[in-house]
């Protein structure tokens, strides 16, 4: 078996994840082999014989073998699990009656105003008042295409755990309010509410709201800056449920 | 076109620029932002993408030198603007580098001629885009990018419109950026490659200009545009956006900004409208006639944005995971398409087409495997090939990391090393054909019109004599008659500066201000 010129390494070892390692180490492997086989001297190899052995098909059965001790892979765009549901584990997109539970989410219990605390996230910009509104997830291509066809109620407070600014872009501007449980306050997401000015709170821990809960959100509070993410200082702003109203 | 020869200053150069992007790489992936998208696999695309760049953008910049060199393809971007290329081009590539190195598929000392040709290509690009500020990166000037020259700064000055919330065109200013900043991340399959902000530039006391290019909005090289971007009417916008009681602390090579205070809508107090491409001369108003007439015109662009934005989700979000994966590479790889028109080179072939040697590996690019392999290489700074001696103290974090790989001095004694991956492979995509309709200042063009026109146009503020008139040079000289050429250039389209030469302060612009 052939060395790679990797394969002697004083400082690194191996990735960080155990996923990345089993690939890199399989393409590594395949290249040795290859290598080896080939009987060419590596100036040779490189970027001439090597892609008659480092294939598309050569990937594909990498990745079986991984499949093939039943693994499977975490999703993060819809498309993924839609074609291959064999190869990625199951979503939980389309679980009914959903909520949050963040293990980390602050919980009081009710106020005198009859608010329980439920949450906190990173608010994006400062508004003059806090904001109550009736609370509705949004995590799917499915719930954008609900909300395009049958509209938004006007006092609506979106849920979505995607900072990107494409799942939610033809419905954005409809909603009063977005809570966001990723991302921070430069994601994509963030930046678009603040063009918008709808008021935001970005890497949201809840716990408890569910669809159509009245929640009061604290967007009066302080908004969390570049310098509060480089010294770790946490500005939390609130999330409450209200009492039905 | 630069020769490269690999000598030792040679490779201590090469060096040089791969560890100044190693450390802005960092910089801007584990403390600015990350991207995510349920529509988009966004880090495999990524991947995808990188590889791509590595085993292409050799071959194409060389394609495009033959024609023009890096450096008067600043001079033309300067002039006109262009999309974020200051990170993304040596980055994406050199990030392609790295993960083939951490495969064992390349050695540190392969492609060496090709790794010091793509960096100095950049660094040539670069240093003349930054002429006015005589650095090679925002980074450079501490997150800074005052690119543009006094009389395009003038202009954009006198002929930006006073308004304050609540008052029609302030409102209309800021949905249409809103608008169009949500159809840019879409076009760009969730990156922030369709939005380019430069400056800040000082306006007076209390005030700061932000110039925001928005770029390839309507039919141009992306398939997906085809049809929904028919409406659009042009492809690039410039808003020069004046600010008050905000300062703009950093501005940073992915184009993204921070203030102090935070930016909100109260904030803005001025603003104009441009487009421009490498077809005009320089930024052309737009609906800049009257106050109105801006209202009027960015109420119209957000009507139009909004309805193709609709399209264009819906057609997206139907899109297989391979047309998804296809685009997102194509977005990041094709930043360097930008320097092909420019230079009348551009092939849709070359650059929306993913090369065999980077589609090998579309089937290990799972969600999972890209994330965390992505995480590694630009967060975590954890792959094998980025470790380093336990003295090292990275910038930024003070771990024993270097983001990539130098190239080993050794090659200069033992010779080891391969110069270069070869010329172009066949390409594939999963992708629409892309129709023969390219929207430009000089309406819509075949490719092959486009670039005989491209190769054709040289904007008269590039050509001789003017093209080395400096600011340096108009410090010394604005009472000349060839000064008040060269501002001419720019005042030809302005409202209140046409024929006002060379020699007015930003006081006197100001003061033409008040009185309109």
């Amino acid at each position: 078996m052939s060395r790679l010129y990797v394969d002697t390494d004083k400082y690194g070892y191996q990735s960080e994840f155990p996923i990345v390692e089993a690939y890199n180490a399989a393409v590594k492997d395949l290249v040795r082999r290859s290598l080896a086989e080939s009987g060419l001297a590596w100036n040779d190899f490189v970027f001439g014989a090597e892609y008659a052995v480092i294939t598309k098909d050569a990937m594909t059965a990498i990745e079986s073998q991984l499949l093939d001790n039943g693994y499977r892979f975490e999703p993060s765009a819809m498309s993924s699990s839609r074609e291959r549901p064999e190869a990625y584990k199951d979503s939980g997109l389309y679980a009914e009656n959903f909520s949050f539970e963040h293990p980390q989410a602050p919980a009081a219990p009710a106020d005198d105003a009859g608010r329980t605390l439920q949450g906190a996230g990173d608010n994006v910009v400062t508004h003059k008042r806090n904001l109550v509104g009736i609370a509705r997830y949004v995590r799917t291509i499915d719930k954008v295409l609900e909300c395009l066809t049958q509209g938004v109620p006007a006092d609506t407070i979106m849920i979505v755990d995607d900072s990107g600014g494409t799942l939610t872009a033809p419905v954005l501007e409809k909603f009063a309010g977005v809570l966001c449980a990723g991302g921070t306050t430069r994601s994509h997401l963030a930046i678009l509410t603040r063009e918008y000015n709808i008021p935001c709170l970005m890497n949201v821990r809840l716990a408890g709201i569910k669809d159509g809960d009245r929640i009061e959100i604290e967007f009066s509070a302080r908004a969390k800056i570049a310098e509060d993410y480089e010294t770790g200082r946490d500005v939390s702003a609130r999330v409450w449920r209200l009492p039905a109203a | 076109m630069s020769d490269i020869k690999l000598s030792y200053a040679q490779l201590l150069e090469t060096n040089n620029l791969i560890q100044q992007n190693a450390d802005e790489t960092y910089w801007l992936c584990a403390m600015r932002t990350v991207q995510e998208s349920k529509i988009f696999p966004v880090s495999a695309y990524i991947l995808f993408s990188y590889l791509n760049c590595f085993y292409r953008y050799p071959t194409l910049l060389r394609k495009i030198e033959a024609s023009m060199s890096a450096e008067e393809i600043g001079d033309r971007a300067r002039h006109s603007g262009i999309k974020i290329v200051a990170w993304t081009i040596p980055c994406f590539y050199l990030l392609g580098r790295e993960m083939l190195i951490n495969w064992g598929v390349i050695k540190p000392t392969d492609a060496v001629l090709d790794v010091a040709y793509v960096l100095d290509f950049w660094k040539r690009f670069q240093l003349s885009w930054h002429r006015n500020d005589g650095n090679i990166t925002n980074r450079q000037a501490d997150h800074r990018g005052q690119i543009f020259p006094e009389q395009k700064l003038q202009v954009f000055h006198a002929d930006a419109f006073e308004c304050r919330v609540g008052d029609p065109l302030h409102t209309a200013a800021q949905a249409f950026m809103a608008t169009i900043a949500q159809y840019g991340f879409l076009v760009s399959c969730e990156s922030r490659l369709t939005i380019h902000n430069h400056g800040p530039y000082k306006i007076g006391e209390k005030r700061e200009m932000l110039v925001r290019d928005f770029r390839e909005l309507a039919e141009y090289d992306y398939p997906w545009l085809d049809g929904v971007g028919q409406d659009i009417p042009y492809n690039n916008l410039t808003v020069a956006m004046i600010l008050e009681d905000c300062h703009i602390t950093l501005l940073d090579d992915w184009g993204s900004f921070d203030s102090e205070p935070e930016m909100k809508a109260e904030h803005m107090v001025a603003v104009g409208l441009y487009s421009a491409d490498n077809l005009s001369e320089g930024h052309i108003p737009v609906g800049m006639a009257s106050k109105d007439e801006l209202t009027r015109t960015f109420e119209d662009l957000t009507a139009r944005i909004r309805e193709a934005s609709n399209k264009l989700w819906t057609e997206m979000a139907g899109w297989t995971r391979d047309q998804q994966l296809d685009a997102g590479a194509l977005v990041y790889f094709g930043v360097g398409k930008e320097f092909a028109h420019i230079a009348g080179v551009y092939d849709k072939d070359d650059w929306l087409l993913i090369d065999e040697r980077a589609e090998r590996f579309r089937p290990l690019l799972n969600d999972e495997y890209g994330n965390l392999f992505l995480g590694e290489l630009v967060g975590y700074i954890s792959c094998p090939s980025q470790r380093m001696d336990e003295y090292t103290m990275m910038m930024h974090t003070g771990l024993p990391r270097r983001g990539l790989s130098y190239f080993p001095y050794s090659m200069l004694v033992d010779g080891e090393y391969t110069a270069a991956v070869g010329g172009m492979h066949p390409g594939v995509t999963n992708l629409p054909a892309k129709n023969d309709r390219y929207r430009t200042s000089r309406g819509v063009l075949t490719q092959a019109e486009y670039n005989r026109l491209s190769r054709e146009f040289v904007p008269k503020a590039c050509q001789e004599p003017y093209r080395f008139l400096c600011r340096d040079w108009v410090k010394y000289h604005y009472d000349t008659p060839l000064a008040d050429e060269l501002f001419g250039f720019e005042q030809s389209h302005s409202r209140l500066l046409q024929g006002k030469g060379a020699g007015l302060s930003r006081a006197d612009v100001e003061a033409l201000r008040g009185k309109e």
